[in-house]
């Protein structure tokens, strides 16, 4: 099937999904008033709240959700084939995460903008907001250490990549001191950044990095040392001010993006491949069965939980009329929805042309533990329709993937910091309280244990335990969108309207999510994968306490409907 | 508040046509944006996971531009405000080229608008780049914000003047 077809067959579907579908929502389930008085205009301050262009706020929405996520999921789930992976991410985006960003605002909005973290407490019950605490610390740990070992990889597969991905580092700093020191414009030093880091790919082919003598002489595998040199880097990287890196980071990061989603997109159109891969793959023995792993290998590009925190923390302040959630929320799902099918494309088509898909994805291990790699080469393929060498191509897609997710892995590690002391307060441990080297050092070495656990790099490579490690990210991000939906489900049961459009994906994702779990937790157990098992069984206790919070509140409002949120 | 007093109530930010002036205030986020996800957005003050801190320089321009934007909104009502950070390129780079070229500007004075428009923090009055990068107290933003608005435009007609008789 030429993948060009796919490209039409998703577009048609978000297409319609967008007339008919949200404007379903927008009319019928969420009731959308455009004589409402968003906060935006209620409380305008200029600072947070700011009525806003639709458009405007659907470009903030978008380039604020999108992140390396949406890529690693695909590139997993394609190992199942190109059809399973396609269907849940068309269907997934129109019925479920179409719903869940589209609602976020909504109620958001309709409670003063205030953040989902704050209305689960408020809709749900108290208890809820403790619950949301707790799955964002277990998510944290997953991102972390799920995107160290995606970067470990990357420069083992890819040690041509290494010297761009370094060469940004100094860029990053340069513009930095450029745009927050001097307090000069960033345009044309983000854009020579960016050329500057695409000059260095060749150069980093031409001097590839390799880290094998030190890994022998300390006497690790080189994947190991590579995980250790990145959360060391990490380390640093979290502790210095966010202007330094971070914030300078951002602006190539954005760029970056375009210039990814075009090629790919591009390359597919120019090059009128066809996809080799089977629609439907018979899967390895003993590998996970597509039912129900397919659903938490797919969160980001399908539904991702994490998107109310965007939706309710920034973009409903900046809500100029109430009926343009619809297209803010619903447009934002299906941009994402997009992303995911330029990681299926890469994955099926561009990897096949480039090379044996079957033997890339002989097995769930190799699947999982390679699938950036092959996203990496599936891209380089479509970069050599445009008439670039398809090494180049590769490293380049290397260079995007690693500059991203070392991105979120500073923010990651900055952001458990904050949790772990708020934790250490609560828990009475002064002797945490301030100490930020120290703090920042847990922050690390937490997900630095689970990347390196027993049995992560002694599967002969294959990088196993990565796909078991990001199925739990998964179901920690599912269970975000669960507690996401179950607020939304409550307040429009409180307000008398059919809430089957929230329900629905919400039974749908706490039984694969729980079901999931509990298969991993037999999984683990026989493996004597000890630390796997007991962040399973946690998150598993978490997913049930959110089963009873939910129907608890359901129940609640079914016999009392009472306005579970105050309208402001 | 003092600025109003100097605009012209004739002027009430309307350019010949009825079209409205259009002022685009830059400023970033105090939270991570592109790159990081979602994950980004939990650093962000309403989360109250203490993340504002890190970001107190952005928060610090926020709160400026939004007392430049309050002071704006009250002195011009009619004025087309929109607040934007410079990493939400897809818009911010053609809404400031589309005006820029709309106001008359030749390819290399839009370009140059454009490039000064996407840092921490700009100021972009129809088209034109008032301040980039850094900007003076709240009162000097004011005056020549307003100063621009009241200046006759070399605007473009446009399809519908044309058409007038």
């Amino acid at each position: 099937m030429p993948a060009f077809l796919l490209i039409v067959i998703t577009l048609v579907a978000f297409y319609f999904a967008y007339k008919f579908y949200s404007r379903y929502l927008a009319e019928k389930v969420y009731r959308l008033d455009p004589n409402f008085v968003t906060p935006a205009h209620a409380m305008r301050d200029g600072v947070d709240f700011v009525p806003t262009h639709k458009h405007v706020l659907l470009g903030h929405h978008f380039t604020s959700v999108a992140g390396a996520a949406p890529i690693v999921g695909p590139a997993i789930a394609v190992y199942w084939g190109w059809l399973p992976a396609l269907t849940w991410v068309i269907l997934g985006t129109i019925f479920a995460a179409g719903v869940h960003d589209f609602g976020s605002i909504v109620v958001s909005a309709r409670n003063r903008g205030q953040n989902i973290g704050t209305l689960s407490g408020k809709v749900v019950s108290a208890r809820a907001s403790t619950l949301f605490l707790l799955i964002i610390f277990f998510l944290l740990t997953l991102v972390n250490a799920v995107f160290g070992v995606v970067m470990a990889i990357l420069f083992e597969k890819n040690p041509g990549a290494v010297v761009p991905a370094l060469i940004v580092i100094p860029i990053a700093v340069f513009i930095g001191q450029w745009a927050y020191r001097m307090g000069r414009s960033i345009v044309i030093p983000s854009i020579l950044g960016l050329l500057l880091l695409y000059a260095a790919i060749p150069v980093g082919q031409a001097y590839p990095i390799y880290v094998d003598g030190l890994a022998e002489a300390v006497g690790l595998s080189v994947r190991t040392t590579w995980i250790i040199l990145i959360f060391a880097y990490t380390w640093i990287a979290s502790r210095l001010p966010v202007w330094v890196l971070l914030q300078p980071r951002d602006y190539i990061n954005g760029q970056q993006l375009i210039v990814a989603l075009a090629v790919i997109f591009l390359g597919v159109l120019i090059g009128w491949d066809t996809i080799s891969a089977p629609a439907v793959n018979e899967v390895a023995p003993n590998s996970p069965h597509w039912f129900p792993y397919l659903f938490i290998t797919v969160a980001c590009g399908a539904i991702s939980g994490f998107h109310s925190l965007v939706a309710s923390g920034t973009t409903s302040k900046q809500l100029g009329n109430e009926t343009e959630a619809r297209f803010v929320g619903y447009g934002g799902a299906l941009g994402e929805g997009a992303l995911a099918l330029a990681a299926i494309l890469a994955c099926t088509a561009g990897l096949g042309a480039a090379g044996d898909w079957n033997a890339a994805y002989a097995d769930f291990g190799a699947a999982s533990g390679g699938a950036l790699g092959h996203f990496v080469t599936g891209t380089g393929h479509f970069l050599s329709n445009l008439g670039i060498p398809a090494t180049l191509g590769a490293t380049f897609a290397a260079v995007v993937v690693i500059t991203f997710a070392g991105t979120t892995m500073d923010t990651g590690v900055r952001l458990q910091r904050y949790i772990l002391e708020e934790i250490a307060e609560l828990a009475g441990v002064k002797a945490l309280v301030g100490r930020v080297n120290l703090l920042t050092t847990l922050a690390v070495l937490i997900p630095l244990g689970l990347a390196l656990l027993p049995g992560g790099d002694s599967s002969g490579g294959k990088g196993f335990a990565f796909g078991r490690l990001w199925t739990l990210f998964g179901t920690t991000n599912q269970l975000t969108a669960g507690l996401a939906l179950s607020i939304i489900g409550v307040w429009l049961l409180a307000r008398n309207r059919n809430p089957l459009a929230a329900l629905i994906p919400l039974v749908f994702l706490l039984f694969m999510t729980t079901w999931a779990l509990l298969l991993n937790l037999g999984d683990f157990f026989a493996k004597g994968d000890w630390l796997l098992l007991v962040m399973d069984a946690a998150i598993f206790v978490l997913a049930a306490w959110l089963v009873v919070e939910a129907f608890t509140a359901f129940n609640r409002e079914r016999r009392n409907p009472s306005a579970a949120a105050e309208e402001s | 508040m003092s600025s109003a007093s100097v605009v012209d109530p004739a002027v009430r930010g309307r350019l010949a046509g009825g079209r409205v002036h259009q002022v685009i205030l830059v400023r970033e986020q105090d939270a991570q944006h592109s790159g990081s996800g979602c994950c980004g957005r939990l650093g962000e003050r309403h989360t109250a996971l203490g993340g504002a801190a890190d970001f107190s320089h952005s928060r610090a321009r926020m709160e400026q531009v939004g007392e430049i934007y309050r002071a704006l909104a009250a002195a011009v009502p009619d004025l087309e405000l929109t607040v934007v950070d410079p990493r939400n390129l897809v818009w911010l780079y053609p809404a400031v080229w589309r005006a820029a070229r709309a106001h008359g500007a030749g390819v290399f004075t839009a370009l140059r608008a454009v490039a000064r428009a996407g840092a921490p923090v700009a100021v972009v009055v129809d088209g034109n780049t008032l301040y980039s990068g850094r900007l003076p107290d709240t009162q000097t933003v004011m005056a020549a914000v307003l100063a621009r608005v009241q200046q006759p435009s070399p605007a473009r007609p446009t399809a519908d003047a044309q058409r007038q008789p």
